[in-house]
C-alpha cells in the first residue's frame, strides 16, 4: 500500500518559493492500477519522484505499507520517461544489472534465465545484444520495462511510459503492460496525459489540477471488467461517457487556470481620434505647398 | 565462386566498421569503390582525400628540395629530401653493423666458422672498393678544384695586378705628401688646412682601395669555398665503403678473439693449466696460483653471463623511448584517473586541488626534469644495492634490456607530471557531466559507493578519460624528447643531442630524420588512442575538451 498524506513539494530559494505540488493526498491500494492524469507541467514528473523516494516532500509524508518511505530502492520499481537505460550496455546487460543488484547471490544460470524471462516478456528476445543507440524507441521503452520488472519490484511506477511512441506502438505497448499486470499482479501507479489511455488501463484516475501549486481533484472510479477489448471500447456506453466526463473536467480545469492566469485589467486613459473619417490625401495637399496647381 | 562472392559482401561492413573505428576514414571510398558502389562520388571522395594529399606532399618535397640549396649553414647546407634519406639508410646500417656484431659475439661452432669465412671473403673484396671509393674522392677533389682554378684564375691575376697599383699609387702618393710637409710655413693656416685636406683624402682613398681588395678577395673566397656535389657522393661511398670494411673488421674480432665462447675456452685452459701447476707446489708460490686461479674463475663467470657491449643504436633508442612514454604515461594515468574521478565526484575536493591544478599545470618540463633527476638519483638505489633493482636490470621481463636508470624514471616521472593534467581535466569533466537520469537509475537500484561508481560513473565518463589520455599521450610524448635530451637518457632525444654535437658530414641529415621518426611514432599512438576511444564510446557520450 502506498500513500501521499498532506505531502507538498516546492523549489526554489525562501524569498521567491514555488509550491509546484500543494496538499497532496493519494493512497494506491495493493494490486491496484491508478492513472494519475495530467497537463504538462503540472509536476507529474515531481509527483512520480516523490513516490519513486527520489525526491523527498517538503512537507507531510510518504508512506509505503504503513512506514514512512527512505529514499529510493528497487521495491518500487521506476520506468523512466526518457528511458533512462546505460548507453554502454546492450539490453541484455541492463536487465543484467538490475537483477544483479536486486538478488547479488543468484546463480549465474538462474541469472542468464531471468534475463531470457523478461526480456521475453517485452518480446526483445531478438534484440537482446542490442545496444540502446539501435533500437527504436518503442523498443527502448520496452526495454526499459522489463528492465523495471526485473527488480520484482512491489510497485511499478511509469511515468509517462508511452508518451513518447507513435500511435501503433503505443497500443501495443499498452496491451503489454497490461497483460502484465494481469498475470503478474502487483500495484501500479502510472503518469499518462491521454485519456483514452487511462481509461483503457487503470482501475482508478486521479487528475492532477494545473500547476503551480497541483494537487488531486476528485478520483474518477473505472467501473468496467476486465480484460477490456481494445476493439469494441468505442461502443462501450461506461468507457464513453468516463472519457467524456473526464475531458470536459480536465477542460474545465484548462479554462480556469488560463482564467487564473489573466493579466489584471489595466484601466486604459480615454483617449480618442478626432475625426477617423479625415482623408490622408486632403492633408498631404493642404501642407504641401510646391504641388504644382493643375488649373493655372 | 558463389561462396566467395558471398563472404566478400559478408565483410564489406566489418571493413568499413574496422576503417572508422581505426580512424582512417580516407580508406574508406577505396573499399566502397572495389564494391562497386557508386564509383562516381567514391572516385571524387579518393581524388579529395588520396590523391590531393600525396600531391601535397609532392609539391612540398619539391619545395624542400629547392629550399635546402638556398640556405646556407655552418654545419653545411640545409639536407634537402635525398640528403635525408641517405642519412636514414645509414642509420639503418648502422643498425644492421651493431646487430651483426652482437650476433657474432654469441656465436659458437661451425656456425662460428661460417659466418668468419663468409666475412673474411667479403673483406677480402673490399679492400679494392675502398681504394676505388678513395680514388674517386681524389679524382673529383683535383677536378673540382682545377674548375675552381679555372674560375678564379683571372679574378686572382686582376687582384695580384690591383694589388700591385694601388701599392704603388699609395707610395707615390705618400712620398708627395711627405714632399708638401717639408714645404709648410709654421702658423700659415690656410697651409695646414690644405695640407691636412689632402693627408685626409689620401687616407680614404687608401681605405677605399683596401676595401675594394677584400671585397674581391670574398668574391673568390665564396667560389672557392663551393661544395662540389661530386665531391660530397664521393666522399659518402669513400665512407660507406670504409665504414663496411671497419665494420666487417669489427665483425671479424667478434667471431674470434673477441668471441665469447673463444674468450671462455681460453680461460677454462688457463685455469686447467694453472690447476695442473697447484697440484705441484707449495707455499707462497701455491697461494699465488691459487689466488689467479679463483681470480680467474670469477672472471669466466662474469664472461658467461655478459653480452656484447656496443654502441647504441636508434632502434634500440626508439624502443627505449617508447617504453619510456608509456611508462610516464601509466604513472601519470595511475595519477590522474582517481583524483579526476574525486574531483568530478565532490566539489569540496575539486576545491581543495583546484589551487594544485592551477599552479602545477603550467610549469615546464625544463623545470620538473632537473627536480625529478635529483629526487630519483637520491631515492633509486643503485642496482648492487637493491634486490629490485638487481632484478629490473639482469631479470625482468623484456625490461632488464632497457637499463632502467634514474634518468629514465626522472624522464619518465617528467611525461607523467606534464601529461596528467589533460587526463585529469577530462576525466573530472567527464564524472561531472554524467547523466542525471543515470545517477537516478543508480539511485533506484540502490547500488552502493563503489558499484556505482564502476557500473555507473566510470563507464558513463569512459569515452572523456580516454580522449583525456589520448591527449596526455601527445603531451607526453613531446615532452619525453626534451627530457631525454635534458637528462641524457638513452632514448631518441639523446640521438638528437649526440647528433648536434656531432660534426660528422651527415649529423644535420639525421636531425631531419629523427623529425620524421618522432613524427610519425607520435602519429601511430594517437591512432590507437583513437581506436580505444571510440571502442568505449557510446551514442550520445560527451566529446572531448
Amino acid at each position: 500500500m502506498l500513500e501521499l498524506k498532506n505531502c507538498s513539494v516546492s523549489f526554489g530559494p525562501p524569498s521567491k518559493r514555488v509550491d509546484v505540488l500543494k496538499d497532496l493526498n493519494l493512497t494506491v491500494e495493493k494490486n491496484e492500477f491508478v492513472a494519475v492524469i495530467g497537463f504538462s507541467g503540472a509536476g507529474k514528473s515531481t509527483l512520480i519522484s516523490l513516490l519513486a523516494g527520489l525526491q523527498e516532500p517538503t512537507t507531510g509524508q510518504v508512506l509505503i505499507n504503513g512506514k514512512e518511505m527512505e529514499g529510493p530502492g528497487p521495491d518500487r520499481g521506476l520506468m523512466f520517461q526518457n528511458y533512462s537505460l546505460l548507453p554502454w550496455l546492450s539490453v541484455n546487460d541492463n536487465v543484467k544489472l538490475a537483477i544483479k543488484t536486486v538478488f547479488p547471490k543468484m546463480a549465474k544460470s538462474e541469472v542468464s534465465d531471468k534475463i531470457e524471462h523478461y526480456v521475453k516478456m517485452v518480446k526483445l528476445d531478438h534484440a537482446g545484444t542490442k545496444k540502446p543507440h539501435e533500437l527504436s524507441g518503442g523498443m527502448r521503452q520496452r526495454a526499459s520495462l522489463a528492465r523495471t520488472l526485473a527488480l520484482d519490484p512491489e510497485v511499478l511506477l511509469l511515468d509517462e511510459p508511452l508518451s513518447a511512441l507513435d500511435a501503433l506502438t503505443r497500443s501495443e505497448l499498452q496491451d503489454q503492460i497490461l497483460n502484465i499486470w494481469e498475470n503478474d499482479k502487483r500495484t501500479v501507479v502510472m503518469i499518462t496525459n491521454d485519456v483514452d489511455e487511462a481509461v483503457l488501463m487503470a482501475d482508478r484516475i486521479a487528475p492532477l489540477t494545473m500547476g503551480p501549486g497541483a494537487t488531486f481533484a476528485d478520483e474518477f472510479t473505472v467501473n468496467m471488467e476486465r480484460p477490456r477489448a481494445r476493439r469494441t471500447l468505442n461502443d462501450h456506453p461506461e468507457f464513453m461517457r468516463l472519457k467524456t466526463q473526464i475531458t470536459l473536467f480536465m477542460m474545465g480545469l484548462n479554462k480556469a487556470a488560463q482564467k487564473d492566469a489573466q493579466a489584471p485589467l489595466i484601466s486604459m486613459p480615454d483617449i480618442r481620434p478626432r475625426d477617423f473619417a479625415l482623408p490622408s490625401a486632403n492633408i498631404r495637399l493642404k501642407n504641401k505647398k510646391d504641388q504644382p496647381t493643375s488649373a493655372a | 565462386m558463389s561462396s566467395l562472392m558471398k563472404f566478400f559482401t559478408k565483410i564489406k561492413y566489418p571493413i568499413l566498421k574496422a576503417i572508422d573505428v581505426s580512424g582512417l576514414t580516407f580508406l574508406s571510398p577505396v573499399v566502397r569503390l572495389c564494391y562497386g558502389e557508386e564509383p562516381r562520388v567514391q572516385m571524387k571522395k579518393i581524388s579529395q582525400w588520396i590523391v590531393i594529399p600525396i600531391c601535397a606532399v609532392i609539391l612540398f618535397t619539391i619545395v624542400w628540395a629547392y629550399g635546402s640549396t638556398v640556405v646556407k649553414t655552418k654545419s653545411g647546407s640545409v639536407p634537402g629530401p635525398l640528403a635525408t634519406l641517405k642519412a636514414s639508410e645509414s642509420i639503418t646500417n648502422f643498425g644492421d653493423y651493431e646487430k651483426a656484431k652482437e650476433e657474432a659475439y654469441s656465436l659458437t661452432g661451425p656456425e662460428r666458422a661460417e659466418a668468419l669465412k663468409t666475412a673474411k671473403a667479403r673483406l677480402g673484396k673490399m679492400d679494392p672498393i675502398v681504394q676505388g671509393a678513395t680514388e674517386k674522392v681524389a679524382e673529383a677533389k683535383a677536378s673540382h678544384s682545377a674548375k675552381l682554378k679555372k674560375r678564379t684564375s683571372r679574378m686572382l691575376s686582376t687582384r695580384t695586378t690591383l694589388k700591385e697599383t694601388y701599392t704603388a699609387t699609395q707610395t707615390a702618393r705618400k712620398t708627395a705628401l711627405a714632399d708638401l710637409s717639408n714645404t709648410l710655413t709654421p702658423g700659415n693656416k690656410p697651409d695646414y688646412a690644405n695640407f691636412m685636406k689632402q693627408v685626409k683624402q689620401h687616407t680614404d682613398k687608401t681605405d677605399l682601395e683596401r676595401e675594394e681588395l677584400v671585397k674581391l678577395a670574398k668574391e673568390i673566397k665564396v667560389i672557392t669555398d663551393e661544395k662540389s656535389d661530386e665531391v660530397a657522393a664521393a666522399l659518402f661511398a669513400q665512407t660507406r665503403a670504409a665504414e663496411e670494411k671497419q665494420f666487417l673488421q669489427k665483425q671479424i674480432d667478434q667471431l674470434t678473439g673477441q668471441n665469447k665462447a673463444t674468450k671462455i675456452e681460453t680461460a677454462k685452459s688457463e685455469i686447467a693449466e694453472d690447476s695442473a701447476t697447484l697440484l705441484t707446489l707449495t707455499g707462497p708460490p701455491a697461494l699465488e696460483t691459487a689466488e689467479k686461479i679463483a681470480k680467474a674463475q670469477s672472471r669466466l663467470v662474469k664472461t658467461e653471463d655478459s653480452v656484447y657491449a656496443g654502441p647504441k643504436t636508434l632502434g634500440y633508442q626508439i624502443k627505449r623511448s617508447i617504453l619510456c612514454v608509456f611508462t610516464g604515461f601509466l604513472i601519470g594515468s595511475i595519477i590522474a584517473i582517481p583524483i579526476g574521478i574525486l574531483c568530478g565526484l565532490n566539489t569540496t575536493f575539486m576545491a581543495a586541488m583546484t589551487p594544485f591544478i592551477a599552479i602545477f599545470k603550467p610549469v615546464s618540463p625544463i623545470v620538473w626534469l632537473p627536480i625529478c633527476l635529483i629526487i630519483a638519483s637520491a631515492v633509486i638505489p643503485a642496482p648492487d644495492d637493491s634486490g629490485f633493482m638487481k632484478w629490473l636490470w639482469e631479470d625482468a621481463w623484456i625490461l632488464h634490456h632497457y637499463d632502467i636508470n634514474p634518468a629514465f624514471i626522472a624522464s619518465a616521472i617528467t611525461v607523467a607530471l606534464c601529461s596528467l593534467w589533460a587526463t585529469l581535466a577530462n576525466t573530472a569533466l567527464g564524472v561531472a557531466s554524467i547523466d542525471k537520469d543515470h545517477l537516478n537509475v543508480a539511485r533506484v537500484l540502490k547500488l552502493g559507493f563503489w558499484p556505482r561508481l564502476f557500473k555507473i560513473v566510470i563507464p558513463s565518463a569512459l569515452p572523456l578519460i580516454f580522449a583525456g589520455l589520448r591527449i596526455s599521450l601527445g603531451v607526453g610524448w613531446m615532452v619525453l624528447i626534451a627530457a631525454e635530451l635534458l637528462s641524457s637518457s638513452e632514448g631518441i632525444g639523446k640521438f638528437v643531442w649526440d647528433q648536434f654535437n656531432n660534426g660528422a658530414s651527415d649529423s644535420f641529415a639525421k636531425l631531419f630524420v629523427v623529425v620524421f621518426v618522432v613524427g610519425i611514432i607520435g602519429l601511430l599512438l594517437d591512432r590507437i588512442m583513437i581506436v580505444f576511444q571510440r571502442l568505449v564510446s557510446f551514442e550520445g557520450s560527451p566529446t572531448a575538451i
